[in-house]
């Protein structure tokens, strides 16, 4: 039996017909039919920082984004004891709830349910947001991109469209912890598939080589102990583009593009080679 | 109008496969797409739906260069397994889960999710040509510390489930 109700869909950001451009949705989950302008505002709040995001601030003609409005018959998501949550149980639409996988941070909800809405208020999509109105920090990836309202989420939401929309890897170098790693010294010979990491260390055959100035040495950092992350700083001028040692969850024998790039780390703008892709992906989405 | 175009394209279909089209160009049909709905249960991927839907596709991924490639990525294929499509994902059938930080000082991590399953969606585009799509995927190490993680595969990916589109 549903938790609510969906009530439809808005268009918060117009570009054009839906059957030309990229269509992202912002779903709401855990909001109560009194909450809904407070979802309003939280979705426009969440197409803004969206779009002022590099690349996407100079892709605006290419993008709609839409809202859809689902009640739920209680406000939040589950929080079980288990993982240190107050046991909150609210019954809500998408069953979203945190402590996935005894991870209190791991918010997941039915994605399953949340792709049949979004496919029915929007057949266009290319990338659902599940908006959770909950203060406590946490988030998922996967088909739908789930956050909740804690400072910060934005960004979960941002970096897991990195993955499901654009196909980007992650680029930090470890996998549980730098400090508690074990098996994650040295990434295998095979490349992978993703555009943002390579094995390749050859300047005129790495993926990115036309991004690479011939003044960045490349490699350009190279890590001496493959056993622990490095510890280096970077020894170039952020922005350079290059072939950094580490990613893909190993400390050796994988590069990322550049020192930093919000594939890395929360709170940094998504790297050159980063925004490359999301252009390219997204050229054929601009009014002709 | 649409009208018009379905009715080509119906007529289109009873004829025996000539490649009018390629992905990416001006066609009638550059802005038809299949989107194929996948369920997930640990390693088994089964398709739940598969529509149609008017609608223009991100640009492919490389068609060339992965045979040797490892990650997950789906392909449109002709009749003659020649690769139309491709769009390189973020493995949507990961045994592990990204862990974001409480406070900006944190750093993301990852923790084995051992029990995820639900649902994913790939979308291709909906030509004459396009006869299936493939899935590929690299297996995970059945040994050693990175054993059984799918995240941490490092073998070439290997075609895990054909499926011939319904015209």
């Amino acid at each position: 039996m549903a938790n609510g109700e969906v009530l439809g869909v808005t268009k918060i950001v117009d570009a054009g017909p839906p059957e030309q451009r990229w269509n992202a949705v912002i779903v709401s989950e855990g909001y109560r039919s009194a909450e809904m302008a407070q979802f309003a505002t939280d979705a426009q709040n969440f197409a803004d920082a969206l779009l002022a995001a590099a690349p996407f601030d100079r892709l605006r003609a290419a993008i709609n984004i839409y809202r859809v409005d689902v009640t739920s018959t209680e406000s939040g998501a589950k929080d079980p004891t288990k993982c240190g949550g107050t046991g909150a149980k609210p019954k809500t639409f998408f069953d979203a709830s945190f402590c996935s996988n005894g991870i209190r941070r791991l918010l997941i909800a039915n994605n399953g349910r949340v792709t049949k809405v979004v496919s029915k208020q929007v057949p266009q999509w290319h990338m659902a947001f599940l908006a959770v109105n909950s203060p406590i920090s946490g988030g998922s990836g996967g088909p739908v991109a789930t956050f909740s309202k804690a400072p910060g989420s934005v960004e979960i939401a941002i970096h897991e469209m990195g993955h499901t929309a654009f196909g980007l890897a992650d680029e930090y170098e470890y996998f549980s912890g730098c400090a508690t790693d074990k098996g994650h010294d040295k990434h295998s010979k095979s490349e992978p598939s993703q555009p943002n990491i390579t094995t390749n260390k050859d300047r005129a055959k790495v993926k990115w080589r036309d991004l690479i100035l011939a003044a960045t040495p490349v490699p350009t950092t190279s890590n001496a102990n493959c056993a622990n992350c490095d510890p280096q700083p970077s020894p170039v001028a952020a922005g350079t583009i290059g072939l950094f040692e580490g990613g893909d969850y190993f400390h050796c024998g994988v590069y990322r593009p550049e020192f930093d790039c919000r594939m890395r780390n929360l709170n940094r703008p998504f790297c050159g080679v980063c925004q490359q892709v999301i252009v390219k992906k997204l050229t054929p989405f601009l009014p002709h | 109008m649409v009208t018009r175009k379905r009715a080509r394209k119906s007529k289109a279909r009873k004829t025996p496969a000539k490649p009018k089209t390629k992905p990416g160009k001006k066609s009638p049909e550059s802005n038809k797409a299949m989107r194929l709905t996948f369920s997930y249960d640990g390693n088994d991927v089964k398709l739940v739906s598969q529509k149609r839907t008017e609608m223009i596709l991100p640009a492919t991924d490389s068609l060339k260069g992965y045979g040797t490639h490892k990650g997950f990525w789906a392909e449109l294929r002709s009749a003659r397994d020649k690769t139309l499509y491709r769009t390189v994902m973020h493995n949507p059938t990961k045994n592990d889960a990204e862990v974001f930080p409480g406070t900006p000082n944190e750093g993301i991590s990852r923790v084995p999710a051992p029990d995820r399953k639900g649902v994913f969606v790939v979308v291709v585009p909906d030509t004459d040509e396009g006869e299936e799509v493939i899935l590929c995927r690299s297996k995970p190490a059945t040994k050693g510390p990175t054993k059984g993680v799918s995240a941490l595969a490092s073998k070439p990916a290997e075609e895990i489930l054909r499926l011939k589109l319904k015209k």
